[in-house]
């Protein structure tokens, strides 16, 4: 201890892996933390060969679920998905019409479309994302109509295409001062950021995949190839009705949430026994539901708890469009849900069911029952019954409300003013191993609507007044050392930056990574100090901000 | 005291040239019409490229442009494909300047290999967007700009100048690469006086000659240009004029007489006779009281290590007494001069010997006056004084992002291999240190840095300290 003291923590805990594990560490993950981005750097190094390859042969977790259950796997599965495909086709068969008037209407010049661009609706965005598909055909811009972006699109594929077939390479990037353009290949897709934000070429390419992994979950893998095998020409947007509107919303949760940033989930910082309780509940009124494969308790886009079948984990980036379809969606607030949901980490390849509902109309937790059986609601739907009067019998109702509330006398609450370090402006902790995160300002409710309503009316770049910055503010600035950190090339375990408006200090261990926002100007020693009482608070607090155990059925 | 012309040691040497996939220029209005894509591309390189591949190329980057054009008011600058990066530049409104390197877009694989391969394989972007500029610049100091020629010449002119200036440019990947500055020759007052009392005294016998810039061995003395032009002279000078002349001299043996007493060197066969005027190069440049840039006639004398650079108003008329009464002049004058600052560099050189006892390396670059100065390389056989190529391509980014460190600020990097950055920012001047320290933390990095920073850096104010 005496050495820690010393003003050289920084070198102690690096140099001397101390015994007791880093702040938030445990043996047994409840998610699988492999990093986003080591994981998207062998991806992106692949040749156009091995890329065209790899789309191909992917196996099924949940046929080989269904199969160690004891069913007929092959049969479920297969006609589950066409079943799917056409329904949804017929449902949207009414407004096919429609669309294709549109289409032969919308033959404008390229001029024409050229001058769209330029349009109020379209110009000056900070952030443009476009999904089409490998035969140029328009299935989702961000801002605008994608009708009227016909001309891009073409312009578009024709890059794309020129880059492959004659130069044998694949088109990555096209940057000006001010402007990045990002382009991804996924399967039949092609998806492109247009960005002035300072987000990375890497952290675009991130949000790119998310984007065409949002698609895949209201399709599957399987059925996105097959549907362009069959025609290549096809309309995406027919089968895609829901999903825009998703896609709308995870651009803006990526932009704000460090989770995505950092490959982590953020968990509702509760009372160690509250989360057991909770997770008790679920257990014990779970473990008779054989072809449960998860149990999932979420608020605010936090985790509260997940419980699992043995054998399977969840990847954060699964539970992330989680989130993201619990908070985009309003219906789940009114009745309980049943509904298909393809976790692409998971497998891309099929649906799981999932029972969704909040837990009571004086609590925001929502609880997700995920199984592979396709006519187990009325079961489930008894089930969260039964967990929801066992939560509120054992005060964990109360519990998940006051975290949710922020009540002043949390220590979560107001982290920074409860450990007593004023040098600190913000900080956000993330665990490698358990790839959760904490930040010092959780983002609550209320917050994320205001960021929502700001968004909707803009998108637009503007000018900012320097004024008290925000958490999205910090977690903007951050995006720098988060990409020097995770560089392929030249990564850095540190970096100490000062300057006239702050100054910031970046930090990866084996364990964990750590950004804190200081005072500008501040000293190197009073600095290390100060991460070093941060570090032992949140190792003092760790049962509480983070889920320390990976409870199984 | 021969010194090499550049501080470069071969262990970061890479082969650039080799990387080079192409360089072009292209002018999308020089063939409107389709069909005649072919007249739209000024220059390539290299010239046996197929037609067809040539036209394909430029065609995807003026499709590159004008995507981008949609959504930016800024000029394209860069295009990345999984094993390459074009990189653009517009010197001119609609010439496009075209380098196309072989670099992959992440190193992922290639470090996973071994770290041999990867390492040496970083080549900072900025490196190559400079290598483009200076190679406009170049052009526009001894051809004036693009759009001075009409279309039937400029074919001719591109491939005139490009061809041989592409075979000669060499490039090392240290760090005279990645921040492109100007080693000043720090001297005492007496010494500094004399040169400008000579200046003075040339300027006023001579009055059709303006002195440009004083240089001794590659370390500038004296400019007398606007600052974006200084920079490009100097480059040519260093980099190209005085590494020929310098090897004719080792060459010629024993320093010879002649040499003691100073010849032209510009032209490079020295002005005998009155047909040898004829040989003068004209250049584009901005003299420091210019207001545009104007045609000169380009003279460059030399005795000893001591160089001296004039302009001739274009419309003089250049008679051979002239040159011979300058050469009467300057010769002895200069010799005397070049002694004095010869002692004072070995005084000099005998200080900073005692100061190099710091392994630590260090850079330093004042924006304003283009000043650069490095620690001194202990032992040019000695591989290990190199900058890393990692470390090389940390500081090319601090360098070109000043955003982030504003008008005061400081950042410090600790990279996997123990190497520990430091950049420091004042007003327009940088200082980076390298450490290479196992053992240390961010306390004793950042008093070492200060230390070195004092003790190298004497008068210069950085905060925080």
């Amino acid at each position: 201890m005496a050495s820690t003291s010393k003003d050289v923590p920084i070198v102690t805990i690096e140099e001397n892996p101390p015994d007791d594990l880093e702040p938030g560490a445990c043996y047994d993950s409840i998610l699988n933390p492999t990093d986003s981005f080591e994981e998207f750097a062998s991806e992106m190094s692949s040749s156009l060969q091995e890329r065209n390859i790899s789309l191909a042969a992917i196996n099924s977790t949940i046929s080989e679920i269904q199969s160690e259950i004891g069913e007929n796997s092959a049969q479920i599965k297969t006609t589950k998905s066409s079943d799917d495909l056409q329904n949804k086709d017929e449902s949207i068969s009414a407004s096919t019409s429609n669309s294709n008037l549109i289409e032969q209407n919308g033959d404008d010049t390229d001029n024409e479309k050229d001058d769209y661009l330029q349009t109020p609706e379209l110009v000056n965005k900070e952030k443009h994302v476009f999904i089409l598909s490998s035969a140029g055909k328009p299935i989702y811009s961000r801002y605008g109509n994608e009708d009227k972006l016909a001309g891009l699109c073409g312009v578009i594929q024709a890059l794309v295409s020129v880059v492959e077939e004659q130069n044998q390479d694949i088109l990555r990037s096209i940057t000006t001062k001010d402007c990045k353009a990002v382009f991804l290949v996924k399967g039949p897709l092609i998806l492109v950021a247009v960005s002035k934000s300072n987000e990375s070429e890497t952290q675009l390419v991130l949000q790119l995949t998310y984007a065409f992994n949002q698609i895949v979950s209201v399709l599957t893998l399987t059925q996105l190839n097959r549907i362009f095998e069959q025609r290549r020409n096809y309309d995406l947007r027919r089968l895609l009705s829901g999903a825009e509107r998703l896609i709308d919303h995870l651009l803006i949760f990526m932009e704000k949430d460090p989770a995505f940033l950092l490959g982590a989930v953020r968990c509702l910082p509760l009372p160690e026994k509250a989360r057991e309780n909770i997770t008790s509940a679920i257990q014990s009124t779970c473990n008779k539901i054989r072809d449960l494969v998860f149990a999932i308790m979420l608020a605010g886009n936090q985790l509260i708890t997940l419980v699992r079948m043995k054998k399977y984990t969840l990847h954060p980036s699964d539970i992330h469009l989680l989130f993201n379809l619990v908070r985009s969606s309003e219906s789940f607030k009114t009745a309980e849900s049943w509904t298909p949901i393809c976790l692409p980490k998971f497998d891309s390849t099929g649906f799981l069911h999932g029972h969704v509902s909040y837990i009571s109309e004086d609590c925001q937790a929502c609880l997700l029952l995920l199984t592979v059986q396709r006519d187990a609601f009325f079961p489930l739907s008894q089930a969260k019954h039964t967990i929801a009067e066992k939560l509120r019998r054992s005060n964990c109702l109360v519990a998940i409300n006051d975290a949710l509330n922020r009540n002043e006398e949390l220590p979560t609450t107001n982290p920074l003013k409860h450990i007593g370090i004023p040098e600190i402006r913000h900080f956000m902790y993330k665990c490698k191993s358990t790839a959760q995160l904490f930040t010092s300002d959780p983002i609550s409710l209320d917050k994320l609507q205001d960021y929502r309503m700001r968004h909707k009316v803009g998108g637009d770049i503007m000018v900012k007044k320097i004024e008290k910055l925000s958490d999205i503010d910090y977690v903007r600035n951050y995006r720098r050392f988060c990409s020097s950190i995770h560089c392929t090339s030249t990564p850095a375990k540190l970096i100490f930056r000062s300057n006239s408006s702050d100054t910031i200090l970046a930090w990866v261990t084996n364990g964990f990574e750590l950004y804190v926002t200081f005072d500008p100007l501040m000293e190197k020693d009073q600095a290390i100090k100060a991460v070093d009482r941060l570090l032992k608070w949140i190792k003092k607090e760790e049962q509480r901000i983070f889920i320390m155990h990976a409870p199984t059925f | 005291m021969i010194n090499s012309l550049r501080n470069s040691t071969f262990y970061t040497m890479i082969d650039v040239k080799a990387k080079i996939n192409s360089f072009f220029i292209f002018n999308s209005s020089f063939g409107p019409r389709e069909g005649d894509e072919l007249q739209r591309i000024l220059f390539y390189h290299p010239s046996q490229t197929s037609a067809d591949a040539q036209k394909m190329q430029v065609g995807l980057c003026e499709a590159v442009v004008k995507f981008m054009s949609t959504f930016s008011s800024e000029p394209c600058e860069a295009l990345q494909t999984q094993t390459k990066r074009y990189i653009f530049y517009q010197p001119e409104k609609g010439y496009w300047m075209v380098l196309v390197v072989r670099i992959p877009y992440t190193t992922k694989a290639l470090s996973a290999i071994g770290e041999s391969r990867g390492a040496a394989d970083i080549i900072n972007p900025s490196v190559m967007y400079d290598l483009l500029k200076s190679a406009y610049k170049m052009f526009r100091m001894f051809r004036g700009p693009f759009k001075n020629y009409p279309i039937e010449e400029i074919y001719t002119i591109c491939d005139q100048f490009y061809t041989p200036y592409i075979s000669s440019r060499n490039l090392s990947n240290d760090i005279t690469d990645v921040i492109q500055g100007i080693n000043y020759l720090p001297l005492d007052k007496n010494s500094f006086f004399k040169v400008l009392c000579f200046i003075d005294l040339l300027e006023v016998n001579y009055p059709h000659f303006k002195c440009i810039s004083f240089i001794y061995n590659e370390q500038l003395i004296w400019n007398g240009l606007s600052t974006p032009d200084m920079l490009t002279l100097y480059q040519y000078l260093v980099q190209s004029l005085l590494p020929k002349q310098v090897e004719k001299e080792i060459q010629g043996g024993a320093v010879a007489a002649a040499q003691r007493h100073g010849r032209f060197i510009h032209p490079p066969e020295g002005i005998h006779s009155q047909a040898d005027l004829q040989k003068l190069v004209k250049v584009h440049l901005m003299r420091e009281d210019d207001k545009e840039t104007k045609q000169y006639y380009l003279v460059v004398y030399r005795t000893m290590s001591a160089t001296v650079c004039f302009t001739v108003d274009e419309n003089v008329d250049l008679q051979f007494e002239m040159f011979r009464s300058l050469d009467a002049f300057i010769g002895p004058q200069l010799s005397a001069i070049a002694s004095t600052i010869s002692e004072q560099c070995t005084l000099h050189a005998l200080h900073t010997a005692q100061l190099a006892a710091s392994e630590h390396k260090f850079v330093y670059f004042n924006r304003l006056n283009l000043a650069f100065k490095t620690s001194p390389t202990l032992n040019k056989l000695h591989p290990s004084t190199a900058i890393k190529p990692e470390v090389l391509s940390i500081i090319a980014s601090i360098h070109s992002d000043k955003q982030s460190l504003g008008n005061y600020g400081e950042i410090i990097i600790k990279t996997p291999d123990e190497y520990w950055i430091t950049g420091k920012s004042s007003n327009e001047r940088e200082f980076y240190v390298i450490i290479q320290e196992k053992n240390a933390n961010l306390k004793e990095i950042a008093d070492e840095v200060r230390r070195i920073c004092e003790a190298q850096m004497k008068g210069i104010f950085f905060y925080p300290m």
